[in-house]
């Protein structure tokens, strides 16, 4: 299997504190404006344990969202991100209810879906990340070093995560991608 | 090697597109696809879209020229393929052309279930399920509609018709409207909104005419007859299963696949909408003819092509209603396949119904095996996927959700929000607690 994304964004979320950085730098980045509701990556919040979880598509390599858009909409970028062609969507939220994680998100004005791009237009990198410098709840590391550092293969590991197990595969992991 | 692919798909194309980039000796595999349609490869799942305007006809189209010239895709088009040699290893045309295979993968998908109605041939009447009827009902002038049939495809069809501005009606032979898809239930509510949206649905009704001298001038069925200009048929799809019998390929409603997508005759494949699989929960006998199922069958007949070991895990029903501001998605078994295939005291249902959204959660010995969700509900269905894919148990995940998530060795954020999204009590509530009332 070849391995198409070269660098990955990785979350801890033991070391988020919600703080919603990364949604105001994301919405920043894309439309300009300092709102969540514009934001890419979105934080779910899980007060009584306190503990808050960034969600960001994961560019699955076998992605659910790619194989059940009615308009082909959902494409992959030469990075290996995973987005939205806007010109083509026509906001039926299909990779919405595809994913494991809802990742993909609802533009609030048009309606169609935007997902990470992962800020490949800008050297700076992920502003995500860049916003959660203090935390380092993200990171944007190479995809191999995140799977060395989860001791697996990554590729396979998001296999895993995003496909349908197997008959005889009973044993079927629940865990997300952190570090 | 020599791979002769029949039909021009989702499945055909996908699997030349993979043999062309995978294959380890990739360039020497000799590429053919045959197509009994004149077009490049594009998506039937995006015609009511092109139809009702919303996108332009470049949109549908997922390959142009281009990338067939460019991958050495030898691509024969309007020449359909009429029986298949498998001792000669031959497919013959309609035209008369003869190709030789080493591989034959059958991707011609189904046609359209015409039902015997008198008039259906008369002028007017249109299907939405290929280009060139899509390209009729494009440029049709019409100002009444009667859309025929209420699946997926006659839903799509009502709602571009509307956007054009159409009067539009839809009959159903069943009791509710899309009803493989949705449970009696999410159905009512749907065609509520439909309803709410200007367009007449009419159930538990049988079109029993289309009249008129020459062209469509009206529907009528066993219940009212109804002004018209323009029909569209929405009955179904059969799987192509004549072409397989011509090579005495075993088919019962679909072709025969094993998990590897080989039919009954040596080296000859099936994928799409043409085979007849196995669900990947239940691994009942199914055939579930969407997109999703025909790109991950495609994708193992290849595979197997190239000699990998590939198996296929089964296919499932995965499938969003959305037409202008109503949205729902559904996936798995509805309760009536359910009850088709279990003992009553194995069915369980979750619902929740909320001001500002519905959801159900069909399970089968405490695990759910489907679910219908409409509005907020509808975003969270992954999740919901991800419980059916994993086999939990939701008398144990009730019980014990807060604990189950403190075992894993990260957090399980998915547990931690399937209970917040079916209203479990976020504050430590003693353990065995009820589900919050709606």
């Amino acid at each position: 299997m070849t391995l198409r994304q070269e660098k990955v964004i990785v979350i801890d979320p033991s070391k988020c504190v919600g703080c919603h950085s990364c949604e105001m730098a994301c919405a920043m980045k894309h439309f300009g404006v300092c709102h969540p509701h514009y934001s890419r990556i979105r934080i779910q919040e899980f007060r009584e344990v306190n503990t808050f979880v960034p969600v960001t598509c994961q560019a699955c390599e076998d992605a659910a969202c790619i194989k059940v858009c009615p308009m082909n909409a959902r494409i992959r970028l030469e990075s290996g991100a995973v987005v939205t062609d806007e010109e083509k969507c026509i906001g039926c939220r299909a990779c919405v209810y595809a994913c494991p994680f809802g990742a993909p998100v609802i533009h609030p004005e048009n309606g169609k879906t935007m997902s990470c791009d992962l800020c490949m237009d800008d050297e700076l990198g992920p502003w995500c990340v860049k916003a959660c410098t203090m935390q380092q709840a993200l990171k944007f590391v190479d995809a191999r070093d995140a799977a060395r550092a989860k001791g697996r293969d990554f590729a396979a590991m998001l296999k895993e995560q995003n496909e349908p197990p197997h008959q005889d595969d009973a044993d079927f992991s629940f865990s997300f991608s952190v570090e | 090697m020599k791979v002769v692919i029949v039909g021009n798909g989702i499945a055909g194309n996908e699997v030349a597109s993979y043999l062309r980039e995978h294959g380890p000796q990739a360039d020497d595999v000799d590429i053919t696809i045959l197509s009994a349609e004149r077009f490049p490869e594009y998506d039937p799942c995006s015609l009511p879209y092109f139809v009702g305007g919303e996108v332009d006809r470049d949109a549908v189209f997922r390959k142009d020229q281009d990338y067939y010239r460019n991958s050495r895709i030898n691509l024969v088009l309007d020449n359909k393929a009429v029986s298949i040699d498998p001792e000669a290893r031959e497919v013959r045309t309609e035209k008369g052309d003869v190709f030789g295979y080493d591989s034959l993968v059958l991707a011609h998908g189904g046609s359209l279930f015409i039902p015997p109605i008198p008039g259906i041939d008369l002028d007017g009447v249109f299907s939405c399920k290929v280009l060139a009827e899509a390209d009729r009902l494009a440029g049709h002038q019409g100002t009444r509609a009667v859309v025929i049939g209420s699946g997926a495809i006659g839903i799509e069809a009502a709602e571009a018709l509307k956007l054009k501005g159409y009067q539009v009606a839809i009959i159903e032979l069943l009791d509710w409207i899309m009803p493989t898809l949705f449970c009696e239930g999410a159905s009512r509510f749907l065609a509520d909104e439909m309803r709410g949206y200007g367009i007449e649905v009419y159930t538990s009704e049988k079109v029993l005419e289309i009249q008129g001298r020459g062209s469509v001038e009206s529907v009528k069925t066993d219940r009212r007859e109804i002004p018209c200009d323009t029909v569209v048929v929405a009955t179904g799809v059969v799987p192509g299963r004549p072409l397989a019998e011509t090579a005495g390929i075993a088919c019962e409603r679909g072709i025969l696949v094993n998990d590897r997508m080989l039919t009954s005759a040596a080296d000859i494949y099936a994928c799409g909408d043409c085979v007849q699989t196995f669900d990947a929960v239940s691994g009942e006998g199914c055939m579930y003819q969407l997109k999703h199922n025909a790109i991950e069958q495609a994708r193992v007949a290849a595979r197997n092509i190239l000699g990998e070991e590939a198996r296929y895990r089964g296919a499932y029903p995965f499938a969003r209603a959305h037409y202008f501001d109503t949205h729902a998605v559904t996936f798995g078994k509805t309760l009536k396949g359910l009850e088709r295939t279990c003992r009553p005291d194995q069915v369980g249902v979750i619902e929740r119904d909320t001001d500002d959204g519905y959801l159900r959660l069909l399970l089968e010995d405490g695990k759910i095996v489907g679910g219908q969700a409409i509005g907020r509900f509808a975003d969270h269905a992954g999740l919901f996927m991800g419980f059916m894919w994993r086999g939990v148990d939701m008398d144990d995940f009730k019980k014990n959700w807060r604990k189950i998530a403190e075992l894993e060795s990260v957090f399980p954020w998915q547990y931690r929000k399937a209970g917040q999204v079916l209203g479990l009590s976020a504050l430590d509530a003693p353990d065995g607690m009820e589900m919050a009332r709606t």
